[in-house]
Protein backbone atom coordinates (compact mmCIF):
# COMPACT_ATOMS: atom_id res chain seq x y z
CA UNK A 1 0.00 0.00 0.00
CA UNK A 2 1.17 3.20 -1.03
CA UNK A 3 2.00 6.10 1.75
CA UNK A 4 -0.86 8.15 0.26
CA UNK A 5 -3.43 5.08 0.63
CA UNK A 6 -2.63 4.57 3.82
CA UNK A 7 -3.08 8.14 4.78
CA UNK A 8 -6.80 8.50 3.54
CA UNK A 9 -9.19 8.38 5.42
CA UNK A 10 -11.57 10.45 3.09
CA UNK A 11 -12.99 10.14 -0.71
CA UNK A 12 -14.95 13.04 -1.67
CA UNK A 13 -16.69 13.25 -5.25
CA UNK A 14 -18.20 16.15 -6.63
CA UNK A 15 -20.64 15.42 -9.88
CA UNK A 16 -20.91 18.47 -12.39
CA UNK A 17 -23.37 18.39 -15.35
CA UNK A 18 -23.97 17.75 -19.02
CA UNK A 19 -20.43 18.07 -20.83
CA UNK A 20 -18.22 15.97 -22.85
CA UNK A 21 -14.47 15.40 -22.21
CA UNK A 22 -13.42 17.45 -25.47
CA UNK A 23 -15.92 19.97 -25.21
CA UNK A 24 -13.99 21.12 -21.65
CA UNK A 25 -10.60 19.41 -21.81
CA UNK A 26 -10.27 18.47 -25.45
CA UNK A 27 -8.35 21.57 -26.55
CA UNK A 28 -5.71 20.64 -24.10
CA UNK A 29 -4.06 18.61 -26.86
CA UNK A 30 -3.96 21.61 -28.68
CA UNK A 31 -1.79 23.56 -26.79
CA UNK A 32 2.11 23.91 -27.69
CA UNK A 33 5.03 25.07 -26.20
CA UNK A 34 8.52 25.19 -28.24
CA UNK A 35 6.80 23.67 -31.01
CA UNK A 36 5.79 20.68 -29.60
CA UNK A 37 2.71 19.37 -27.83
CA UNK A 38 2.48 20.62 -24.19
CA UNK A 39 0.46 17.89 -23.12
CA UNK A 40 0.75 14.86 -25.42
CA UNK A 41 -0.64 12.28 -23.27
CA UNK A 42 -4.09 13.99 -23.01
CA UNK A 43 -6.51 12.19 -25.76
CA UNK A 44 -8.23 15.42 -27.18
CA UNK A 45 -9.19 16.94 -30.04
CA UNK A 46 -6.30 17.26 -33.18
CA UNK A 47 -8.66 19.67 -34.89
CA UNK A 48 -9.94 17.64 -37.64
CA UNK A 49 -12.53 15.83 -36.16
CA UNK A 50 -15.64 17.12 -38.06
CA UNK A 51 -19.23 15.86 -38.24
CA UNK A 52 -21.61 15.84 -41.25
CA UNK A 53 -24.63 18.13 -40.48
CA UNK A 54 -28.12 17.91 -42.15
CA UNK A 55 -26.67 19.46 -45.46
CA UNK A 56 -23.61 16.53 -45.89
CA UNK A 57 -21.76 19.19 -45.33
CA UNK A 58 -18.62 18.81 -42.60
CA UNK A 59 -18.44 20.75 -39.27
CA UNK A 60 -14.91 20.35 -37.73
CA UNK A 61 -14.97 20.96 -34.12
CA UNK A 62 -14.09 24.58 -33.12
CA UNK A 63 -13.04 26.64 -29.88
CA UNK A 64 -15.70 28.77 -29.85
CA UNK A 65 -17.54 27.79 -27.18
CA UNK A 66 -19.39 30.34 -25.17
CA UNK A 67 -19.88 30.15 -21.13
CA UNK A 68 -23.91 30.73 -21.58
CA UNK A 69 -26.31 31.16 -24.55
CA UNK A 70 -24.43 28.86 -27.22
CA UNK A 71 -26.36 25.71 -26.21
CA UNK A 72 -30.03 27.11 -25.95
CA UNK A 73 -32.14 24.63 -26.74
CA UNK A 74 -30.32 22.04 -24.37
CA UNK A 75 -28.68 19.79 -26.64
CA UNK A 76 -30.71 16.31 -26.70
CA UNK A 77 -28.87 13.78 -24.11
CA UNK A 78 -31.92 11.23 -24.23
CA UNK A 79 -31.23 7.15 -25.07
CA UNK A 80 -32.38 7.62 -29.18
CA UNK A 81 -30.51 11.13 -29.22
CA UNK A 82 -27.51 9.64 -28.39
CA UNK A 83 -27.79 6.99 -29.87
CA UNK A 84 -28.26 8.51 -33.49
CA UNK A 85 -24.91 10.78 -31.94
CA UNK A 86 -23.16 7.64 -31.36
CA UNK A 87 -24.06 5.61 -34.49
CA UNK A 88 -24.88 8.35 -36.49
CA UNK A 89 -28.16 6.60 -38.06
CA UNK A 90 -26.59 3.01 -38.64
CA UNK A 91 -29.38 -0.15 -38.53
CA UNK A 92 -30.16 -1.38 -35.58
CA UNK A 93 -28.15 -4.83 -35.68
CA UNK A 94 -24.63 -6.43 -34.75
CA UNK A 95 -21.33 -4.58 -35.90
CA UNK A 96 -22.73 -0.94 -35.86
CA UNK A 97 -19.92 1.51 -36.07
CA UNK A 98 -19.49 3.55 -33.37
CA UNK A 99 -18.42 6.62 -35.67
CA UNK A 100 -19.34 9.34 -33.00
CA UNK A 101 -20.54 11.66 -36.17
CA UNK A 102 -24.11 12.32 -35.26
CA UNK A 103 -24.22 14.84 -32.84
CA UNK A 104 -24.34 17.98 -35.56
CA UNK A 105 -27.73 16.01 -36.82
CA UNK A 106 -29.40 15.23 -33.67
CA UNK A 107 -28.57 18.86 -32.64
CA UNK A 108 -30.85 19.89 -35.51
CA UNK A 109 -33.45 18.03 -34.36
CA UNK A 110 -33.00 20.42 -31.20
CA UNK A 111 -32.58 23.75 -33.13
CA UNK A 112 -34.33 23.98 -36.44
CA UNK A 113 -31.37 25.86 -37.26
CA UNK A 114 -28.16 24.56 -39.51
CA UNK A 115 -25.52 26.87 -38.37
CA UNK A 116 -26.60 26.72 -34.95
CA UNK A 117 -26.47 22.79 -34.47
CA UNK A 118 -23.17 23.66 -35.44
CA UNK A 119 -22.26 24.65 -32.06
CA UNK A 120 -22.74 21.01 -30.59
CA UNK A 121 -18.92 20.98 -32.13
CA UNK A 122 -17.79 23.56 -29.98
CA UNK A 123 -15.12 23.35 -27.46
CA UNK A 124 -13.24 25.62 -24.47
CA UNK A 125 -9.82 26.43 -25.17
CA UNK A 126 -7.80 26.19 -21.29
CA UNK A 127 -7.74 29.54 -20.86
CA UNK A 128 -11.65 29.57 -20.62
CA UNK A 129 -11.79 27.09 -18.08
CA UNK A 130 -8.69 27.43 -15.85
CA UNK A 131 -10.09 25.40 -12.71
CA UNK A 132 -10.56 22.32 -14.56
CA UNK A 133 -8.20 23.21 -16.84
CA UNK A 134 -5.32 23.48 -14.03
CA UNK A 135 -6.35 20.70 -12.23
CA UNK A 136 -6.34 18.03 -15.21
CA UNK A 137 -2.89 19.21 -16.30
CA UNK A 138 -1.44 19.21 -12.12
CA UNK A 139 -3.36 16.37 -10.82
CA UNK A 140 -4.66 12.63 -12.61
CA UNK A 141 -6.90 13.26 -15.22
CA UNK A 142 -8.60 10.01 -17.05
CA UNK A 143 -8.57 9.71 -21.26
CA UNK A 144 -11.33 6.84 -20.65
CA UNK A 145 -14.15 8.03 -17.81
CA UNK A 146 -17.56 7.31 -19.49
CA UNK A 147 -20.90 7.69 -18.44
CA UNK A 148 -22.61 4.83 -17.17
CA UNK A 149 -24.73 4.53 -20.09
CA UNK A 150 -25.61 6.50 -23.12
CA UNK A 151 -28.38 8.67 -22.05
CA UNK A 152 -29.94 11.36 -19.54
CA UNK A 153 -28.95 12.54 -16.38
CA UNK A 154 -31.08 10.47 -13.84
CA UNK A 155 -29.97 6.74 -14.47
CA UNK A 156 -25.89 7.95 -15.28
CA UNK A 157 -26.13 9.13 -11.57
CA UNK A 158 -27.57 6.11 -9.90
CA UNK A 159 -24.72 4.18 -11.28
CA UNK A 160 -22.77 6.74 -9.04
CA UNK A 161 -24.61 5.90 -6.14
CA UNK A 162 -25.83 2.19 -6.73
CA UNK A 163 -23.66 0.71 -9.35
CA UNK A 164 -26.62 0.11 -11.23
CA UNK A 165 -29.61 2.50 -12.83
CA UNK A 166 -32.01 -1.34 -12.27
CA UNK A 167 -32.71 -1.11 -15.75
CA UNK A 168 -33.65 2.45 -16.52
CA UNK A 169 -32.19 4.13 -19.48
CA UNK A 170 -34.22 7.56 -18.50
CA UNK A 171 -35.31 10.33 -15.99
CA UNK A 172 -37.93 8.06 -14.66
CA UNK A 173 -38.33 7.05 -10.95
CA UNK A 174 -36.77 4.08 -10.60
CA UNK A 175 -37.45 1.05 -8.01
CA UNK A 176 -34.69 0.03 -5.73
CA UNK A 177 -34.17 -3.58 -6.19
CA UNK A 178 -32.84 -5.71 -3.31
CA UNK A 179 -30.07 -6.78 -2.05
CA UNK A 180 -28.65 -3.43 -4.13
CA UNK A 181 -28.08 -0.85 -1.21
CA UNK A 182 -26.38 2.80 -2.50
CA UNK A 183 -22.74 3.20 -1.44
CA UNK A 184 -24.38 5.14 1.87
CA UNK A 185 -26.30 2.61 3.03
CA UNK A 186 -23.38 0.24 2.74
CA UNK A 187 -21.32 2.56 4.75
CA UNK A 188 -23.83 3.46 7.49
CA UNK A 189 -24.84 -0.40 7.79
CA UNK A 190 -20.80 -1.13 8.41
CA UNK A 191 -20.63 1.70 11.06
CA UNK A 192 -18.80 3.92 8.83
CA UNK A 193 -19.50 7.95 7.83
CA UNK A 194 -21.14 9.45 4.11
CA UNK A 195 -22.70 12.24 3.13
CA UNK A 196 -24.63 14.12 0.58
CA UNK A 197 -24.02 17.30 0.36
CA UNK A 198 -26.49 19.19 -1.76
CA UNK A 199 -26.66 23.20 -2.33
CA UNK A 200 -29.47 24.30 -0.48
CA UNK A 201 -32.92 23.33 0.01
CA UNK A 202 -33.94 25.30 -2.96
CA UNK A 203 -31.44 23.27 -5.12
CA UNK A 204 -31.85 19.97 -3.33
CA UNK A 205 -30.59 16.81 -4.32
CA UNK A 206 -31.38 15.35 -7.66
CA UNK A 207 -32.22 11.52 -8.09
CA UNK A 208 -31.89 9.78 -4.87
CA UNK A 209 -34.68 11.41 -3.47
CA UNK A 210 -36.11 8.39 -1.53
CA UNK A 211 -32.76 8.41 0.46
CA UNK A 212 -33.92 12.24 1.37
CA UNK A 213 -37.01 10.53 3.08
CA UNK A 214 -35.61 7.11 4.46
CA UNK A 215 -32.12 8.46 5.39
CA UNK A 216 -32.42 11.98 6.39
CA UNK A 217 -29.08 11.74 8.35
CA UNK A 218 -27.12 11.61 5.30
CA UNK A 219 -27.66 14.89 3.52
CA UNK A 220 -26.21 17.80 4.08
CA UNK A 221 -25.66 21.09 2.92
CA UNK A 222 -22.76 22.28 1.17
CA UNK A 223 -22.36 25.41 3.66
CA UNK A 224 -22.03 22.38 5.70
CA UNK A 225 -19.48 20.93 3.73
CA UNK A 226 -17.13 23.87 3.87
CA UNK A 227 -17.81 23.69 7.64
CA UNK A 228 -16.79 20.33 7.51
CA UNK A 229 -13.59 21.41 5.90
CA UNK A 230 -12.50 23.47 7.65
CA UNK A 231 -13.03 21.56 11.30
CA UNK A 232 -11.79 18.09 9.82
CA UNK A 233 -15.30 16.75 9.84
CA UNK A 234 -15.72 15.03 6.90
CA UNK A 235 -17.04 11.70 6.95
CA UNK A 236 -15.26 8.79 5.15
CA UNK A 237 -17.11 9.11 2.18
CA UNK A 238 -18.88 12.78 0.70
CA UNK A 239 -20.69 12.89 -2.44
CA UNK A 240 -21.29 16.71 -3.73
CA UNK A 241 -24.53 18.19 -5.35
CA UNK A 242 -23.63 21.91 -7.51
CA UNK A 243 -26.96 24.35 -7.44
CA UNK A 244 -29.26 23.12 -10.40
CA UNK A 245 -30.94 26.18 -10.65
CA UNK A 246 -31.02 30.08 -10.41
CA UNK A 247 -32.67 31.35 -7.21
CA UNK A 248 -32.76 33.93 -5.42
CA UNK A 249 -30.67 33.55 -1.89
CA UNK A 250 -31.42 34.07 1.68
CA UNK A 251 -31.31 37.69 1.94
CA UNK A 252 -32.85 38.30 -1.84
CA UNK A 253 -29.14 38.01 -3.44
CA UNK A 254 -28.34 35.81 -7.11
CA UNK A 255 -27.80 32.20 -6.56
CA UNK A 256 -26.64 30.82 -9.98
CA UNK A 257 -27.51 27.84 -11.17
CA UNK A 258 -23.17 25.86 -11.03
CA UNK A 259 -23.63 22.42 -12.34
CA UNK A 260 -23.20 23.87 -16.11
CA UNK A 261 -25.36 21.91 -17.51
CA UNK A 262 -26.53 23.72 -20.41
CA UNK A 263 -27.76 26.82 -20.13
CA UNK A 264 -26.32 27.13 -17.18
CA UNK A 265 -23.23 29.62 -16.90
CA UNK A 266 -20.09 27.38 -17.01
CA UNK A 267 -17.93 30.09 -15.21
CA UNK A 268 -20.08 29.69 -12.35
CA UNK A 269 -19.36 26.04 -12.40
CA UNK A 270 -15.76 26.95 -12.52
CA UNK A 271 -16.47 28.80 -9.33
CA UNK A 272 -17.58 25.87 -7.32
CA UNK A 273 -15.30 23.49 -8.09
CA UNK A 274 -12.53 26.24 -7.10
CA UNK A 275 -14.32 26.19 -3.95
CA UNK A 276 -14.74 22.58 -2.99
CA UNK A 277 -10.88 22.60 -4.05
CA UNK A 278 -9.91 25.71 -1.67
CA UNK A 279 -12.18 24.05 0.64
CA UNK A 280 -10.04 20.73 1.04
CA UNK A 281 -6.87 22.21 0.22
CA UNK A 282 -7.46 25.16 2.78
CA UNK A 283 -6.94 22.29 6.45
CA UNK A 284 -3.67 20.43 5.58
CA UNK A 285 -5.17 17.85 7.78
CA UNK A 286 -7.79 17.84 4.95
CA UNK A 287 -5.46 17.92 1.95
CA UNK A 288 -3.42 14.99 3.34
CA UNK A 289 -5.99 12.94 3.99
CA UNK A 290 -8.36 13.20 1.35
CA UNK A 291 -8.69 11.91 -2.36
CA UNK A 292 -11.67 14.61 -4.87
CA UNK A 293 -13.16 12.94 -8.13
CA UNK A 294 -14.07 15.83 -9.99
CA UNK A 295 -16.54 14.05 -12.94
CA UNK A 296 -19.77 14.81 -14.97
CA UNK A 297 -22.92 12.62 -15.12
CA UNK A 298 -22.82 12.65 -18.75
CA UNK A 299 -22.02 14.48 -22.13
CA UNK A 300 -25.27 16.38 -22.09
CA UNK A 301 -24.99 15.80 -26.02
CA UNK A 302 -22.23 17.81 -26.95
CA UNK A 303 -19.54 16.26 -29.19
CA UNK A 304 -16.36 13.83 -27.94
CA UNK A 305 -14.31 12.06 -30.49
CA UNK A 306 -13.43 8.51 -28.53
CA UNK A 307 -16.44 5.82 -29.14
CA UNK A 308 -17.58 4.70 -26.33
CA UNK A 309 -16.28 0.90 -25.26
CA UNK A 310 -17.59 -2.14 -24.62
CA UNK A 311 -18.60 -3.17 -20.95
CA UNK A 312 -19.69 -5.73 -18.34
CA UNK A 313 -23.33 -6.37 -18.99
CA UNK A 314 -25.55 -5.08 -16.14
CA UNK A 315 -27.65 -7.52 -14.72
CA UNK A 316 -30.92 -5.69 -16.65
CA UNK A 317 -32.20 -5.21 -19.84
CA UNK A 318 -33.82 -2.31 -20.99
CA UNK A 319 -36.91 -3.20 -24.12
CA UNK A 320 -37.42 -1.31 -27.23
CA UNK A 321 -40.16 0.15 -25.68
CA UNK A 322 -38.13 1.78 -22.95
CA UNK A 323 -35.40 2.53 -25.49
CA UNK A 324 -37.43 4.28 -28.08
CA UNK A 325 -34.47 3.03 -30.52
CA UNK A 326 -36.49 -0.09 -31.48
CA UNK A 327 -33.99 -2.77 -30.27
CA UNK A 328 -33.77 -3.52 -26.85
CA UNK A 329 -30.22 -2.08 -24.16
CA UNK A 330 -27.97 -4.91 -22.85
CA UNK A 331 -26.16 -2.09 -20.55
CA UNK A 332 -23.02 -3.65 -22.53
CA UNK A 333 -21.33 -0.33 -23.80
CA UNK A 334 -20.80 2.85 -22.47
CA UNK A 335 -22.29 6.16 -22.65
CA UNK A 336 -19.94 8.82 -23.87
CA UNK A 337 -17.18 9.93 -22.49
CA UNK A 338 -16.70 12.62 -19.78
CA UNK A 339 -14.54 14.70 -18.01
CA UNK A 340 -12.25 12.56 -14.53
CA UNK A 341 -10.06 14.51 -12.87
CA UNK A 342 -8.73 12.60 -9.30
CA UNK A 343 -7.20 15.19 -6.95
CA UNK A 344 -4.55 14.66 -3.81
CA UNK A 345 -1.34 15.56 -2.77
CA UNK A 346 0.01 12.14 -3.53
CA UNK A 347 -0.48 12.70 -7.17
CA UNK A 348 1.88 13.09 -9.61
CA UNK A 349 1.54 16.23 -11.36
CA UNK A 350 0.45 16.00 -15.00
CA UNK A 351 -0.34 12.57 -14.19
CA UNK A 352 -2.64 10.77 -17.51
CA UNK A 353 -4.98 7.48 -17.02
CA UNK A 354 -4.78 5.95 -20.27
CA UNK A 355 -8.13 5.62 -21.40
CA UNK A 356 -8.93 3.54 -25.28
CA UNK A 357 -5.86 5.06 -27.13
CA UNK A 358 -3.49 2.70 -25.05
CA UNK A 359 -5.37 -0.53 -26.80
CA UNK A 360 -4.09 -3.18 -24.25
CA UNK A 361 -2.79 -0.70 -21.61
CA UNK A 362 -6.63 1.39 -21.73
CA UNK A 363 -8.11 2.01 -17.76
CA UNK A 364 -11.79 2.40 -18.69
CA UNK A 365 -13.62 3.66 -16.17
CA UNK A 366 -17.53 4.89 -15.92
CA UNK A 367 -19.46 5.91 -12.48
CA UNK A 368 -19.91 2.58 -11.30
CA UNK A 369 -16.43 3.06 -10.72
CA UNK A 370 -17.43 5.15 -7.61
CA UNK A 371 -19.17 2.68 -5.37
CA UNK A 372 -16.40 0.28 -6.27
CA UNK A 373 -14.04 2.21 -4.90
CA UNK A 374 -16.06 3.47 -2.36
CA UNK A 375 -17.21 -0.46 -1.33
CA UNK A 376 -13.52 -1.62 -1.81
CA UNK A 377 -11.29 0.87 -0.24
CA UNK A 378 -13.94 1.29 3.23
CA UNK A 379 -15.55 -1.91 3.09
CA UNK A 380 -13.09 -4.59 1.60
CA UNK A 381 -15.80 -5.52 -0.71
CA UNK A 382 -18.35 -6.59 1.31
CA UNK A 383 -21.51 -5.63 -0.41
CA UNK A 384 -23.98 -6.85 -2.53
CA UNK A 385 -23.25 -5.62 -5.75
CA UNK A 386 -24.07 -6.14 -9.47
CA UNK A 387 -21.88 -7.53 -12.14
CA UNK A 388 -21.27 -4.58 -13.96
CA UNK A 389 -19.90 -3.07 -10.34
CA UNK A 390 -18.04 -5.60 -9.12
CA UNK A 391 -16.20 -5.47 -12.57
CA UNK A 392 -15.65 -1.97 -12.92
CA UNK A 393 -12.24 -0.44 -12.22
CA UNK A 394 -11.18 1.45 -8.82
CA UNK A 395 -9.01 4.44 -9.06
CA UNK A 396 -7.69 5.22 -5.68
CA UNK A 397 -3.96 3.23 -6.45
CA UNK A 398 -3.58 5.86 -8.46
CA UNK A 399 -1.77 7.63 -5.41
CA UNK A 400 1.42 7.33 -4.87
CA UNK A 401 3.98 7.93 -1.86
CA UNK A 402 5.50 11.42 -2.65
CA UNK A 403 3.16 13.97 -1.09
CA UNK A 404 3.41 17.40 -2.90
CA UNK A 405 4.99 20.43 -1.38
CA UNK A 406 2.53 23.00 -1.12
CA UNK A 407 4.22 25.29 -3.49
CA UNK A 408 3.88 22.93 -5.98
CA UNK A 409 0.18 22.92 -6.25
CA UNK A 410 -2.71 25.31 -7.60
CA UNK A 411 -4.32 27.92 -5.07
CA UNK A 412 -7.75 29.43 -6.68
CA UNK A 413 -8.65 32.44 -5.78
CA UNK A 414 -12.29 33.40 -6.36
CA UNK A 415 -13.75 36.72 -7.39
CA UNK A 416 -10.89 37.80 -10.20
CA UNK A 417 -11.56 39.37 -14.22
CA UNK B 1 1.42 30.10 0.12
CA UNK B 2 0.82 27.59 -2.85
CA UNK B 3 3.00 28.80 -5.96
CA UNK B 4 0.33 28.57 -8.84
CA UNK B 5 -2.30 31.04 -8.71
CA UNK B 6 -5.01 30.83 -10.61
CA UNK B 7 -7.70 33.65 -10.73
CA UNK B 8 -11.21 32.44 -11.07
CA UNK B 9 -13.60 34.94 -13.04
CA UNK B 10 -17.22 36.20 -12.06
CA UNK B 11 -20.33 35.20 -14.38
CA UNK B 12 -21.04 38.26 -16.27
CA UNK B 13 -23.11 40.59 -15.17
CA UNK B 14 -26.95 39.26 -15.90
CA UNK B 15 -26.04 35.89 -16.12
CA UNK B 16 -28.73 35.36 -13.74
CA UNK B 17 -31.83 34.53 -14.89
CA UNK B 18 -34.36 32.70 -12.71
CA UNK B 19 -37.11 32.94 -15.44
CA UNK B 20 -35.60 30.69 -17.63
CA UNK B 21 -37.68 27.81 -18.50
CA UNK B 22 -37.55 25.13 -16.31
CA UNK B 23 -35.53 21.96 -18.59
CA UNK B 24 -36.72 18.22 -18.32
CA UNK B 25 -33.93 17.69 -15.46
CA UNK B 26 -35.59 20.39 -13.50
CA UNK B 27 -38.66 18.91 -14.31
CA UNK B 28 -37.89 15.60 -13.77
CA UNK B 29 -36.35 16.58 -10.10
CA UNK B 30 -39.77 17.93 -9.24
CA UNK B 31 -41.60 14.51 -9.76
CA UNK B 32 -39.07 12.88 -8.26
CA UNK B 33 -39.68 14.80 -5.31
CA UNK B 34 -43.38 14.41 -5.12
CA UNK B 35 -42.95 10.55 -5.14
CA UNK B 36 -41.07 11.10 -2.51
CA UNK B 37 -43.39 13.28 -0.96
CA UNK B 38 -46.08 10.68 -1.88
CA UNK B 39 -44.58 7.74 0.31
CA UNK B 40 -44.26 10.00 2.87
CA UNK B 41 -47.72 11.15 3.31
CA UNK B 42 -48.70 7.04 2.80
CA UNK B 43 -46.69 6.27 5.82
CA UNK B 44 -48.45 9.38 7.96
CA UNK B 45 -51.51 7.97 6.95
CA UNK B 46 -51.05 4.54 7.64
CA UNK B 47 -50.14 5.48 10.84
CA UNK B 48 -53.18 8.11 11.58
CA UNK B 49 -55.01 5.29 10.46
CA UNK B 50 -54.72 3.08 13.50
CA UNK B 51 -56.90 3.76 16.66
CA UNK B 52 -54.40 4.12 19.50
CA UNK B 53 -57.15 2.88 21.92
CA UNK B 54 -57.04 -0.23 19.71
CA UNK B 55 -53.20 -1.05 21.29
CA UNK B 56 -53.30 -3.30 23.62
CA UNK B 57 -49.68 -4.46 24.26
CA UNK B 58 -46.43 -3.10 25.15
CA UNK B 59 -45.27 -4.63 22.12
CA UNK B 60 -48.31 -2.85 19.78
CA UNK B 61 -47.80 0.73 21.38
CA UNK B 62 -43.74 0.50 21.30
CA UNK B 63 -44.56 -0.61 17.55
CA UNK B 64 -46.78 2.82 17.08
CA UNK B 65 -44.24 4.96 18.73
CA UNK B 66 -41.59 3.92 17.25
CA UNK B 67 -43.27 4.60 13.43
CA UNK B 68 -45.04 7.93 14.89
CA UNK B 69 -41.26 9.28 16.49
CA UNK B 70 -39.74 8.34 13.23
CA UNK B 71 -41.94 10.49 11.17
CA UNK B 72 -41.93 13.54 13.44
CA UNK B 73 -38.45 13.05 14.07
CA UNK B 74 -37.68 13.56 10.45
CA UNK B 75 -39.94 16.30 9.75
CA UNK B 76 -38.32 17.79 12.64
CA UNK B 77 -34.97 17.66 10.79
CA UNK B 78 -33.19 20.12 8.87
CA UNK B 79 -31.69 18.73 6.02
Amino acid sequence: MTVGLSNLKHLVVLMMENRSFDHMLGGLSLVMENGQKKYPGVNGLTGNEWNPDTNNSPVKVNPNAKFQSQLDPDPDHHFPGVDLQIFNGAPQGAGRERSMKGFVKDYFTQTNNVNKSHNIMSYFTPDKVPVLSTLATQFALFNGWFSSIPGPTICNRAFAHYGTSFGQVGMDIFDILAPIMSSYERMLAAGKTAKIYYYDQQSSTMEIVNLLKNQPQIFATYDQFISDCAANTLPQYSFIEPCYNDHEGPGGGEILASDQHPDHNVQEGEKFIASIYNAIHGNPAVWDSTALLVVYDEHGGIYDHVAPPDCTPDDYQAKATATNTGAPFNFDYLGVRVPAILISPYIAKGTIVPGTEAGAGARIFEHASIPATVTNFFLNGDAKRTKREAAASTFLDILGNEARQDNDLPFFTLGGH
Amino acid sequence: MASIVIKVPEPEKGSFNHNRPAGKLLQSQTLHLREALIKHLKDIADVLAIDPKSLKTEGEVSTYIQRATAILHTQARKP
